[in-house]
């Protein structure tokens, strides 16, 4: 594990004092240096040789400064500290070149889990959210979700998370046989108290990149998450993972469409079944096409084509009249199986035809130019 | 004989998955009640996506949006009549109460309305089917709240589908509704799954009310061809058991116990 060498600029006393003692009595951190004035350690840290500052951001000036940190230690991480998560601030240090935002005073955990989360890639303010709807419901949107979300995280090597929103009904903790703490019940009532890494516990663990904020124990609970709430979750999501899955419920209500506005783009999920889908589809194409962009950010796809090649996707696509940006075909057996075993992580073999659709999806995900912030 | 004037059953027909075949009950139920020589009205309360105008190839000209303007414009001129679209496919006939064509408009019909609507049908007919959406809505409550019989349709596909049976039931119950007024039909009962009909009974806590077997080919016929499967003539036993729970339902009919509609028309209107 690396020692990490701190430079600690706060303007106030008592907070310094607290602060100092906490990476102190941290294990694997030491405390390099420490200044008041953001000036006098942009002239004198660099004798100590610090890899990482944690850099007070509640002045407009300190937030001028973070570039300038960046720029002075090359060598280290920049982590901003404000006493409040504020998106706004964030975002602009996070382009400055900042690694990450820690909300102060901070335990010792907690700042280990700062440099673990945001060591490598730093915070992902260039996330993309994807939010999957279905008219129906029945679309085999669930698993879907789960298995990309797999595929993004082992092709991007970045952190993918998935947030069960679907919130009645919501099925990804069973898919995963979770058993969680919390939830987005949990995480929304706290969000005021919050910053990216707090937030980042509430999801739980399924493979080292991939995390799972599940949805609510009871269909009463739903009525706890309302959209503002839940777009203040998500911006705030943002900070912490390179891509964001969102499953919603069927049919258009407040959450769905506040997640839907605030994707970057909305896949539309329908399983063939001999009924109205094509129906469905078009109906909610329509509501869509309202948007300027729709071409660009609302993508269709159908599952269990059989057969499921071109010429069906070709088909679909001439039949709604709006490209088809995927087909996944039927694997009822192998589907029901891992989930009924609460082991979609590990029982969908890659080798078979669903993997691999999902598979080329994932890599027309990750192949998409993000939009520059 | 004197016409009494009685108040409609209402069945709210409701499931916490979709597409385990609400709709197709429905009309079943619809086309069968009406069959039997009872009034019937089945409501589409799938606003947002509804099916039952498409299951049953019907161009509505007025759906209940337009029924809640004209409601909200005069109640008292409201007559409820102007706002059904007549079934009269293959004999018996039933009014359907179609969900808004737009989906502007679906986004806009009110509770408040869809329950003044209802206060109006029920009564003019014997039997008020009520389509729903899979969720615990502000609406499917309020219609549920006021309902004879929740026939709440499950399938057995896999473990998920189970648990929102079973947290729908556990809702249901918690916010006060009697076990009497719930009853679980289990459809499409021996299609390929690893689960145990009598597991799922255990963990409900309940027996299946009734048990519709799967048969696939048949149901997709019906909705091509736009006909109950209750009177499409076509004998299956999908519609011989869809006939039976009817039967269930209308326990003035149930005496010998075969699901065969033994008294004709006229009479039942007789005893009404």
């Amino acid at each position: 594990m690396p020692e990490y060498r701190v430079l600690l600029v706060e303007q106030n006393r008592i907070m310094m004092e607290r602060l100092s003692s906490v990476v102190r009595n941290t294990k694997g951190f030491q405390l390099a240096s420490r200044e008041k004035e953001p000036r006098d350690a942009l002239g004198q840290g660099g004798v100590f040789l610090p890899n990482l500052i944690l850099l007070d951001i509640d002045t407009q000036e300190n937030i001028d400064l973070v570039r300038e940190f960046v720029r002075t230690f090359p060598q280290a991480g920049v982590l901003c500290l404000s006493g409040q998560w504020n998106a706004e601030a964030a975002s602009t240090v996070v382009k400055a070149g900042a690694k990450g935002y820690l909300i102060k005073p901070f335990t010792g955990e907690e700042l280990l889990a700062a440099v673990n989360t945001f060591g490598e890639s730093g915070m992902g303010l260039l996330s993309d959210v994807l939010t999957f709807f279905s008219p129906k419901g029945k679309s085999g949107k669930t698993t879907l979700i789960a298995n990309l979300a797999l595929a993004l995280a082992e092709k991007s090597q970045q952190n993918v998370a998935i947030i069960d929103a679907d919130l009645q009904f919501g099925d990804m903790a069973v898919f995963f046989n979770l058993d969680p703490q919390s939830t987005i019940v949990e995480a929304v009532r706290d969000i005021h108290f919050l910053s990216p890494i707090t937030l980042n516990s509430y999801f739980m663990p399924i493979t080292d990149r991939v995390r799972v904020l599940c949805g609510t124990k009871r269909p009463e609970f739903a009525e706890a998450v309302n959209s503002r709430t839940f777009i203040e979750l998500l911006s705030m999501a943002r900070s912490l993972f390179r891509y964001i899955l969102i499953d919603i419920p069927p049919a258009f209500n407040p959450v769905s469409v506040a997640a839907a506005e605030a994707a970057d783009a909305v896949y539309i999920v329908s399983m063939l079944g001999g009924g109205f889908e094509t129906a469905h589809m078009q109906r909610t194409l329509d509501v869509f096409k309202i948007w300027p962009d729709c071409e660009q950010k609302v993508r269709t796809i159908f599952t269990r084509v059989e057969p499921c090649d071109e010429a069906a996707e070709k088909k679909l696509a001439a039949s709604i009249g709006y490209p088809v940006a995927g087909i996944l075909p039927n694997e009822y057996l192998l589907v029901a199986n891992a989930a009924n075993n609460g082991r979609m992580a590990a029982d969908i073999n890659p080798a078979s035809p669903l993997a691999r659709s999902i598979d080329r999806l994932a890599s027309r995900i990750c192949a998409d130019r993000h939009k520059v912030v | 004989m004197e016409e009494v004037s009685r108040s409609g059953i209402i069945i709210t027909v409701f499931s916490t998955a979709s597409a385990v075949g609400k709709t197709l009950l429905s009309v079943n139920m619809g086309a069968e009640l009406a069959k039997n020589g009872y009034r019937v009205c089945v409501v589409d309360l799938d606003l947002q996506y509804g099916d039952v105008c498409h299951h049953l190839q019907l161009e509505p000209q007025k759906t209940i949006f337009d029924a809640q303007a004209a409601i909200e414009k005069d109640a008292a001129a409201f007559a409820v009549e102007d706002y059904v679209t007549v079934y009269e496919g293959e004999g018996p006939e039933f009014a359907v109460v179609a969900a808004p064509l737009k989906m502007e408009e679906a986004c806009n019909v009110s509770t408040l309305a869809v329950t003044a609507v209802l206060s109006r049908l029920r009564p003019l007919y014997d039997y008020v089917i009520l389509d729903t959406t899979a969720a615990f809505s502000e609406l499917n409550l309020a219609v549920m709240d006021f309902s004879t019989i929740i026939t709440f349709v499950g399938i057995v596909d896999f473990i998920p589908t189970i648990k929102n049976m079973k947290i729908g039931y556990d809702t249901m119950r918690s916010i006060g509704y009697e076990k009497n007024k719930i009853r679980f039909v289990l459809n499409r009962s021996n299609s390929k799954t690893h689960i145990e009909l009598q597991d799922v009974e255990q963990l409900l806590e309940e027996p299946f009310y009734h048990v519709l077997p799967n048969d696939f080919a048949a149901a997709s016929r019906s909705l091509r061809c736009g006909v109950p499967l209750v009177i499409d003539n076509e004998g299956t036993r999908l519609s011989a058991s869809l006939q039976e729970l009817v039967g269930k339902y209308t326990n003035r009919l149930s005496g010998d116990g075969s699901g065969q509609p033994g008294v004709t028309s006229w009479v039942k209107r007789l005893f009404k």
